[in-house]
């Protein structure tokens, strides 16, 4: 199997406390009318704390299922996900459906590629409903908050708008600063800049890398945009279900765009 | 507020028509149930208790005329506590502006001022009248249309005129009361009875007991005893009947009757829940992509629950508001509507705690149980179904999801097959019709639902009809136990040859019959007196009389002590059957009677035989005699039965006989059928409560569909679809359920007329009785439905053809 020839298990890394996320083994096989079909075929991987990693494949090959086995979103068929969070090691799918929603709303930060705002909320309500749901901040301390977050991404003007009036850049935005209500260690994004023209993207983009290099967030991003590759910290690549070495010219482009990624490599690592 | 919440508030008012349409349909049932409640709880306290304040007497004996001495010794005995002596008879009086007669009961009383027992309530006017002055009851006024201080004008039976003045109004909650075919009542002294050619003498005695007010045992062996002694003194007893104090005698017909309402009330209920389970069902369909998120940012099962719970629970707290107070204000008047009609008083409004409790109830558990299954399956959902949109498209039927064909269902086959057909014999659907008929069946859950609300209003509505039919239709059935075109009644007896004579010269007169009455007492094994029976006997081969048997035969000519007997002897001698021996006390003797056949008659209004003319007159030394005459005219309508009795009236007068009076055969019913129509008019404001949350219902159903459907209109519209070929569709597919509805309410129908009518019989007529149909509950709500339906259709309709093609696209 191509993800046993790039990945090699290290006990060392798994049991090394800077990693966030573990990947052992996931298997994930949808049953319907038509047959079974596999959408991941044994993924193993793990992500550090403080990366910005990029999952990047085709249409299909299973990148957003991957993220969903990571946020507990879907169920998987077997394998193995492991989050480290306040430092114990929680492992997702053996979590009840009501822990998993509590565990999710206080640890992740998802944003989707189609916003997913509530639309009869305000912008600032919409931030706040994390919040609100995981009972972490009283209901005044969680409107300032979630003003400073609208601030940090330079909407609070905006903040007692509906959605519909403001634009799908601006409605990302929000959502990026609604998935970071509750202060999570991680950030889940499944294609954020799908759906928006490149100037937009590209703004959007620069959000998340500040999120890293600022706050130190760890930031998972499912891409179908190879051209994105050189600025994630790490990358993995993803075919029919399984992960495969980066196509070489790809990397290559990747790696004489930006020098300083050069050394990263799939067996996981840090920034220098 | 926290967002959570805020949600739940704006997700109440995001579809004000929705919300709305949700609240007045619990609101309806809710009402309804609280009238109902709220009625049935004032009315039972309160009209025992009005009766019980007039000091009802115990037992009431018609007997020959006696005087003071006789009352005293009742009076003395120790198992009475009250006695009172009264003179009641009956006259024809008119007001002096009109000319149509009415006929009065009038009660002679000994002393207004001391009189203790059957009391009168003051309405207008003075209390007590003085000598030459009468006092009328309620309804003795509005037969009459006079006034306090009009004259009245009395035909005394030589036919000579007497004038007497009106000076009160007062309400009596006792005289016939349980005896919808007794006459209204005047009030007048002993004094004045001279005037009206009576004698100064009673001829009824009130009694109460002076103790075991309410114990039917007791009463009826002191009233034994009483009648006893009193045939032992030398006097002549008509008929006993006794009552009990705190019981009204039509507390039982009035409850079963608020019954039936409440049953309609509680379908009400249970029709509105298959409502919000149609709406909360669309509600949580929509918003499935909205729980999806809160789930995705950490919503728990529970918290999106108790969300949609609290949805739900406004909605139940909304329509409590409404209906409450309008159930409150409702009950109230219903009671005050009730009470006048049967001549009691309320004690004053107030709220019923137990009706307020049961709308609480109501108002909250209806959406509860009908949302909680589509709030529960909601909230289950997972975070992936409800973000990628499976559900939606799944629902969204035809378009198969991820790209795999749906497979065709039975039913499509079904359709398709039939239109084929329908092309193949030349019969062409209309595209536009063709589609809305798809639309109908598309989504079959909401449709059976809607369309299950629909025909339970339209099946209460036509049975309403029906069991009006059926209860007129029984009621001059009865009629025809002892009332002609005309009846002719005169204060002496004359040779049938002599009137059959004279009436045969009126014109329009087509035959005329011989009647004569008794009355008799039904003896048990020991010889006690268990009841009065009316005996009639008209000529055995009567024409008048179509009776309607039970067992047995009806009388036939040469019957001697034979006789026919109504069902309700059956509750005496549950046993009898046609062959049977019954004894009887008639004019002071014992006899043994063969029962030959049983028939059906109102349980309430006693006991009622037949026995063949020529018997009676033969026994009674009456020969091809008697007092009472029927006559048959050739037209049977009411103003041309009225006419009759005015020209037979004038007719014997002038030729010197002694009339009583000449009445038309319908009146003394009028009284009767206006108490029912009351009835029906009630089951017919249910009926109508129940179509409209059908309405309701498909308003619903209607507006669901649109919004669902806004892809399709999209299409359609950008294919060149006017607004007018849009809103057509959405009208013709609600005109669609509506016509299948009413197919369907046509067939509930029949078994909703059955139940119905048997219900209301046995509280009204205690005996089940033959159903009757009419077409015109089916005609009228054939039209009716149509026109709910258009009416229905057409908010949701203007809806969809407003929507543009930008929309359509934006909707997701
Ligand atoms: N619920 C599902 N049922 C069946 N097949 C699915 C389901 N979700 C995804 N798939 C299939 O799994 C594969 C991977 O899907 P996905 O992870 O969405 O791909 P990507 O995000 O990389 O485009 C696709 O071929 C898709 O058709
Ligand atoms: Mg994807």
């Amino acid at each position: 199997m191509d993800a046993n020839v790039v990945m090699v298990e290290s006990q060392d890394a798994l049991l090394a406390p800077q990693v966030l996320i573990e990947l052992h083994e996931v298997v994930k096989v949808y049953h319907s009318e038509a047959g079974d079909f596999s959408a991941l075929k044994g993924i193993t991987a793990m992500v550090s704390r403080g990366e910005f990693l990029g999952i990047v494949g085709k249409s299909g090959a299973g990148k957003s299922t991957l993220l969903n086995m990571i946020s507990g979103v879907d169920r998987l068929t077997s394998g193995e996900v492991r989050v480290r969070t306040e430092g114990e090691q929680i492992s997702v799918h053996h979590l009840s459906e009501d822990d998993l929603a509590l565990w999710r709303g206080r640890t992740i930060g998802v944003v989707h590629q189609s916003f997913q705002l509530l639309p009869m909320l305000t912008l600032v309500e919409n931030i706040m409903l994390p919040m609100d749901l995981s009972g972490r901040y009283q209901a005044r301390a969680s409107r300032a908050r979630a003003l400073e977050l609208l601030q940090m991404v330079e909407l609070e003007e905006h903040a007692n708008k509906p959605p519909a009036f403001i634009s799908g850049g601006q409605q990302q935005r929000v959502a990026i600063a609604r998935a970071l209500a509750n202060d999570p260690l991680l950030i889940i994004a499944d294609e954020p800049t799908g759906s928006l023209d490149s100037v937009t993207a590209d703004h959007i983009f620069e959000l998340f890398q500040q999120l890293v290099e600022k706050q130190g967030k760890t930031i998972v991003m499912v891409t179908h945009d190879n051209s994105l590759v050189p600025r994630f910290t790490r990358t993995l690549h993803l075919a029919d279900g399984s992960l495969v070495a980066p196509p070489t010219s790809e990397h290559a482009v990747g790696a004489a765009a930006d020098p300083t990624r050069r050394r990263f490599s799939l067996f996981g690592g840090k920034r220098q | 507020m926290r967002p959570r919440w805020r949600k739940v508030f704006l997700d109440l008012f995001e579809h004000k028509g929705r919300t709305l349409l949700v609240v007045l349909s619990i609101a309806i049932g809710v009402f309804s149930i609280g009238v109902i409640s709220g009625a049935y709880v004032i009315i039972s306290n309160d009209m025992s208790a009005s009766y019980a304040a007039n000091q009802p007497a115990n037992v009431e004996i018609r007997m020959s005329d006696f005087d003071d001495d006789l009352l005293a010794a009742i009076r003395n005995l120790h198992e009475v506590g009250d006695a009172e002596g009264r003179r009641v008879f009956n006259m024809r009086v008119r007001s002096t502006q009109e000319d149509q007669w009415v006929t009065l009961d009038i009660v002679a009383v000994d002393d207004f001022a001391t009189n203790v027992l059957n009391l009168l309530t003051p309405v207008a006017g003075v209390s007590a009248p003085g000598r030459n002055e009468i006092l009328l009851e309620q309804e003795a006024v509005e037969a009459l249309r006079v006034q306090v201080g009009d004259e009245l004008v009395f035909q005394l039976p030589g036919g000579s005129l007497k004038t007497l003045t009106v000076v009160g109004i007062v309400q009596d909650s006792l005289t016939g009361v349980d005896d919808f075919l007794a006459p209204p009542c005047g009030y007048i002294t002993l004094s004045t009875l001279p005037r009206l050619g009576q004698a100064q003498t009673f001829n009824r005695i009130y009694a109460s007991m002076a103790e075991g007010q309410d114990d039917v045992l007791h009463i009826r062996t002191v009233a034994d005893d009483l009648r006893e002694r009193i045939e032992r003194s030398g006097y002549m007893v008509v008929r006993t009947s006794i009552s009990l104090t705190h019981e009204h005698p039509l507390a039982s017909t009035v409850n079963a009757i608020l019954g039936i309402l409440l049953a309609l009330g509680v379908l009400i209920v249970f029709l509105s829940s298959s409502l919000i389970a149609n709406t909360l069902n669309a509600l949580l369909n929509q918003h499935l992509r909205h729980i999806g998120v809160m789930k995705l940012v950490g919503g728990r099962n529970r918290q999106v629950f108790v969300m949609y719970l609290v949805l739900i629970m406004a909605f139940g707290v909304l329509s409590l508001l409404l209906a409450v107070p309008l159930g409150g204000q409702g009950a109230y008047a219903l009671s005050a509507y009730i009470a006048e009609q049967l001549g009691f008083t309320l004690q004053g409004y107030r709220i019923v705690p137990l009706a307020f409790a049961v709308q609480i109830a109501i108002g909250l558990l209806v959406p509860l149980v009908s949302g909680l299954v589509p709030v529960v399956s909601g909230s289950r959902v997972t975070v992936l179904k409800a973000i990628s949109g499976d559900l939606a498209r799944e629902a969204e039927a035809g378009s198969g999801s991820r790209g795999r064909v749906k497979r065709e269902t039975g039913w499509e086959r079904f359709q398709t097959r039939v239109t084929a057909a329908l092309a193949r014999r030349g019969i062409q659907i209309p595209r536009p019709l063709l589609i809305s008929l798809r639309n109908t069946f598309r989504r079959r859950g909401r449709l059976v639902l809607t369309l299950f609300t629909l025909t339970m209003g339209g099946a209460i509505f036509i049975a309403v009809f029906n069991v009006q039919i059926t209860l007129d239709d029984y009621i001059s059935a009865i009629g025809r136990y002892f009332l002609a075109d005309v009846s002719l009644d005169f204060d002496r007896p004359y040779r049938l040859s002599e009137v059959e004579q004279l009436a045969t010269q009126v014109e329009g007169v087509v035959d005329v019959e011989g009647w004569l009455f008794l009355s008799a007492d039904v003896l048990d094994p020991d010889g006690m007196v268990v009841e009065n029976i009316d005996i009639l006997a008209p000529p055995a081969d009567s024409v008048l009389v179509s009776p309607i048997l039970v067992a047995g035969r009806w009388i036939q000519p040469g019957d001697e002590r034979r006789l026919a007997i109504s069902e309700a002897i059956l509750a005496i001698f549950p046993d009898l059957q046609p062959g049977d021996l019954l004894r009887l006390k008639i004019n002071g003797h014992e006899e043994d009677w063969e029962v030959v056949g049983i028939f059906k008659f109102v349980g309430r209004e006693g006991i009622l035989a037949y026995v063949p003319y020529e018997y009676i007159a033969a026994v009674s030394n009456l020969s091809n005699r008697s007092y009472s005459f029927r006559i048959v005219t050739t037209q049977h309508e009411r103003a041309y039965q009225v006419m009759m009795g005015e020209r037979l009236d004038s007719c014997f007068r002038q030729n010197g006989f002694h009339v009583r009076q000449a009445q038309a055969g319908l009146a003394t019913l009028d009284k009767a059928s206006e108490s029912l129509d009351i009835l029906v008019t009630f089951l017919l404001i249910m009926a109508l409560l129940t179509a409209s949350v059908g309405s309701m219902g498909l308003t619903g159903t209607m507006s669901m569909n649109v919004l669902e459907r806004t892809r399709e209109i999209g299409v359609m519209r950008a294919i060149g679809a006017d607004d007018r070929a849009i809103m057509r569709t959405v009208i013709a597919e609600g005109m669609v359920i509506g016509m299948i509805s009413w197919v369907l309410g046509v067939i509930l129908s029949l078994p909703f007329s059955l139940l119905l009518s048997s219900i209301v019989s046995l509280a009204v007529f205690e005996t089940p009785i033959a159903l009757v149909f009419t077409p015109t509950g089916y005609f009228i709500w054939l039209g009716l439905v149509l026109v709910l339906s258009a009416v229905a259709s057409i908010v949701p309709a203007r809806n969809a053809a407003r929507l543009t093609i930008r929309e359509v696209l934006a909707y997701e």
